[in-house]
């Protein structure tokens, strides 16, 4: 009996160890930060902001190392290539820049939420449109800052009235295709939706005789997330309204029939169950998916700017690599809309021990000491127009071939209302997207499914 | 208390206190903080957190139809495995036996556990790519191109995809395990069943199998537990996708915690994994005793 209660005992002791090892790592706000974010805020709003960054060297005394967390492989590079902590240390010799680079933002964000509960943060750190309501209370208001008034987004991403990150780059969305396989396939650039559909169709038609692995549009949606450019900026494409999923928290039913939601999923459907994407696109991974379309065993991949570089490192001859705006409008009458968000918004923690030094390396990074040699070094927009600058070749075509009339829709990632929703409903629009390509995939039941859970989460987070 | 009685006790006392005090701080606080977790709504973020009763127990079991279907998917990652722990048994056995190579064999089945699991699973995501995939290639080679199927995308077979791997990975650690009880019986016992006219199925059955009895409980347990707490080869692999075909309780557990901020709900789905993990344990213990006819 004793040897049973001993192993019994046992066993229950390893599988506390086996399991249990998570709630170590997610422990909650007992060990909440023990300063209020808004003294935080404060000290940073006395901090020594106002100096232009280009100044005399500061105080050698200050000896510090400050940390800033990123998720970017080319802006990993960037840092190196050119050096930011040299040029820092022109202002604060003694300052160490360490650079903690994550593998990728899924685990970034994951990784800064366990770190945020064990105030842990890093003394910088970025945040996407969608992640600064999270992180609002982390964060200290930059709302005083030379770079966040020369900054064109900054405020406009504001949290409650406070400047939690200033963004460093504004991202669009580009449908990047081979100029010789839409000649050779005999297509031109459309201009409306059933003009995109009619010509990934007629791509997968010319090519596929003699790549039966062709696929007209390259996805990689074993990953998920690169549906986003369909699931995540159509809605707002559709209706023109960049805080659509605001907007959306608002409805009881939002997937009910006539709604933006309900018509959008529809169409992205339509495309997802053509067979343009090749013979299993939740087979293959973004990577893959961008070495095929480098490789021209794709003809269109649909990303971020962000994305031309990993094109490149892919191939020798990106002469013939042009974009396009994805068009979202149904007729010629309609107005032609593209999309754009603010992105990797640079924030201080409240973690940090060196906030005033840490504002002041925001002051740098916005400064002619680091910006401009920066910005003009990845493909991605500027958010400061001191330091604009000419669009590369291969996304200026967008703009040069795309109707002159066209609206620019700024991209919000949802507020409060709409990220508790989400968390209640467990709407995943990017999984839902891979979803669409499974066969006997019921996009009316899912949409009944949603619109019950949505009435429900609403009445139970009280949110109007 | 003599001088050696005193050193006795003071060695018991300094061996214990370290393990003591390193099992507090690791597995019971840790643990207690995870039920503690588990009656609350905390998000991972927000500096407060509400206690709500058993409202996230009851969501879990009321409200979580994903949940439950990805524990389904672990019980397929349970039943390959242990279909398979009787095949390792044989070749253990098989592989005790004297023969040229016997050691080169050994060590090749025991090297896809020493490969890290991440590389594996990312090989093997390669393998069973649907463009260029080296096992569609073999496929067509050997003239069975009308048997491509969508390994990692096809609801229906993707999970028994994903335990395939995850039986390539872990069957050798098994085998070495196996091998190490059989070579732990003693020779005489063999050589007296063999004297007595026992043939090798007899020997198998009769002497090998009951005298390393702890080794299989060990690996039973180890296949409850591993199945249970499958994460990264499905992780890596689909992501758990396509929607949650091929998500597991672990990775639906994780996507709770971080996706959706909801670690008080994560919290009491680790609480019901453990449960679980106990319970099917000591079922599969009473089982097991009671085909071999042993009362425990």
């Amino acid at each position: 009996m004793i040897k049973r209660l001993v192993s019994a005992a046992l066993c229950i002791a390893i599988i506390f160890s086996l399991v249990a090892c998570g709630a170590a790592a997610s422990n909650p706000a007992t060990n909440a930060p023990t300063t209020a974010p808004a003294a935080q805020a404060a000290a940073a709003t006395d901090a020594p902001t106002q100096k232009p960054a280009e100044a005399a060297p500061k105080e050698e005394a200050v000896k510090a190392t400050l940390t800033i967390a990123i998720w970017d492989n080319l802006v990993n590079d960037l840092y190196q290539q050119l050096d930011i902590q040299s040029r820092f240390q022109k202002l604060y010799p003694n300052v160490d820049i360490e650079v903690e680079k994550i593998k990728n933002d899924s685990e970034y964000w994951d990784a800064m939420k366990i770190r945020a509960s064990a105030n842990e943060l890093p003394d910088l750190m970025f945040n996407k449109t969608f992640t600064l309501a999270q992180f609002k209370d982390y964060l200290i208001d930059l709302g005083g800052t030379e770079a966040s008034k020369n900054n064109n987004l900054a405020s406009a991403y504001s949290v409650g009235g406070k400047v939690l990150g200033i963004p460093q780059t504004m991202t669009t969305e580009y449908v990047f295709y081979w100029q010789d396989m839409f000649d050779e396939a005999g297509v031109a650039v459309p201009t409306t939706w059933p003009a995109f559909l009619e010509a990934t169709e007629k791509l997968q038609a010319h090519f596929e005789p003699e790549n039966p692995d062709f696929m007209a549009i390259a996805l990689g949606a074993k990953d998920e997330w690169p549906t986003y450019p369909f699931v995540e900026f159509m809605p707002a494409l559709q209706n023109g309204d960049g805080f659509n999923w605001d907007s959306m928290a608002k409805l009881e039913e939002p997937f009910a029939s006539g709604s933006n939601m309900n018509l959008t999923y529809n169409k992205i459907y339509e495309l997802f169950s053509k067979p343009v994407f090749g013979r299993d696109p939740n087979g293959i991974g973004h990577d893959q998916a961008v070495a095929l379309f480098a490789q021209k065993r794709a003809a269109i991949i649909v990303s971020g700017s962000w994305c031309l570089d990993t094109i490149q490192q892919g191939t020798d001859d990106v002469s013939t690599l042009k974009t396009f705006y994805l068009p979202v409008r149904d007729a010629e009458s309609e107005p032609f809309r593209i999309i754009a968000q603010g992105d990797s918004f640079l924030g201080v923690t409240i973690h940090s021990q060196n906030q005033p030094i840490a504002v002041d390396f925001v002051e740098f990074y916005f400064s002619d000491a680091w910006y401009r040699d920066y910005i003009n070094s990845i493909p991605d927009d500027g958010t400061v127009d001191e330091f604009a600058k000419a669009k590369t070749p291969a996304l200026q075509i967008a703009d040069d071939t795309e109707p002159k009339d066209k609206t620019l829709v700024m991209y919000d990632g949802g507020g409060d209302d709409f990220q508790s929703l989400v968390n209640e409903t467990k709407f995943d629009y990017k999984k839902l997207g891979a979803e669409m390509f499974v066969d006997g995939f019921d996009l009316q039941k899912r949409f009944d499914d949603l619109n019950a859970a949505w009435k429900s989460a609403r009445a139970k987070l009280g949110v109007k | 208390m003599s001088a050696i009685s005193r050193k006795r006790a003071q060695f018991i006392v300094v061996s214990l206190v370290l393990p003591v005090i390193l099992l507090l701080m690791f597995v019971v606080y840790p643990a207690a903080d995870l039920l503690n977790m588990s009656f609350t709504n905390w998000n991972g973020l927000d500096l407060q957190k509400t206690y709500i009763g058993l409202s996230n127990y009851r969501d879990m079991i009321f409200s979580s139809p994903d949940l439950w279907l990805s524990l389904r998917n672990n019980l397929i990652y349970f039943f390959v495995h242990l279909v398979f722990i009787f095949i390792e048994l044989l070749l253990a056995a098989m592989f005790c036996a004297k023969f040229k190579g016997a050691g080169f064999f050994k060590w090749l089945i025991f090297l896809p556990y020493i490969i890290n699991g991440v590389a594996i699973s990312y090989a093997f995501s390669y393998f069973f790519s649907p463009v260029g995939g080296a096992f569609n290639e073999a496929l067509r080679l050997l003239g069975l191109g009308g048997f491509i199927g969508n390994w990692l995308s096809d609801p229906k077979i993707v999970n028994y995809v994903l335990a395939s791997v995850s039986v390539w990975r872990y069957s050798g650690y098994h085998v070495i395990l196996f091998i190490a009880g059989i070579k732990s019986i003693p020779n005489d016992v063999l050589e007296a069943a063999v004297v007595d006219g026992a043939n090798a199925f007899q020997q198998f059955w009769h002497i090998i199998v009951p005298s390393i009895t702890l080794v299989i409980d060990f690996i039973l347990f180890d296949n409850v537990r591993g199945a249970l707490q499958q994460f990264d080869i499905p992780f890596i692999m689909t992501s758990g996708g396509p929607g949650y075909a091929s998500s597991t309780f672990t990775l639906y557990t994780i996507n709770i915690a971080f996706k959706f901020n909801n670690f008080g709900m994560a919290s009491t789905m680790a609480i019901a994994i453990m449960a679980i993990i106990i319970a099917v344990y000591f079922l599969q213990t009473k089982v097991v005793a009671g085909l071999r006819g042993v009362k425990k």
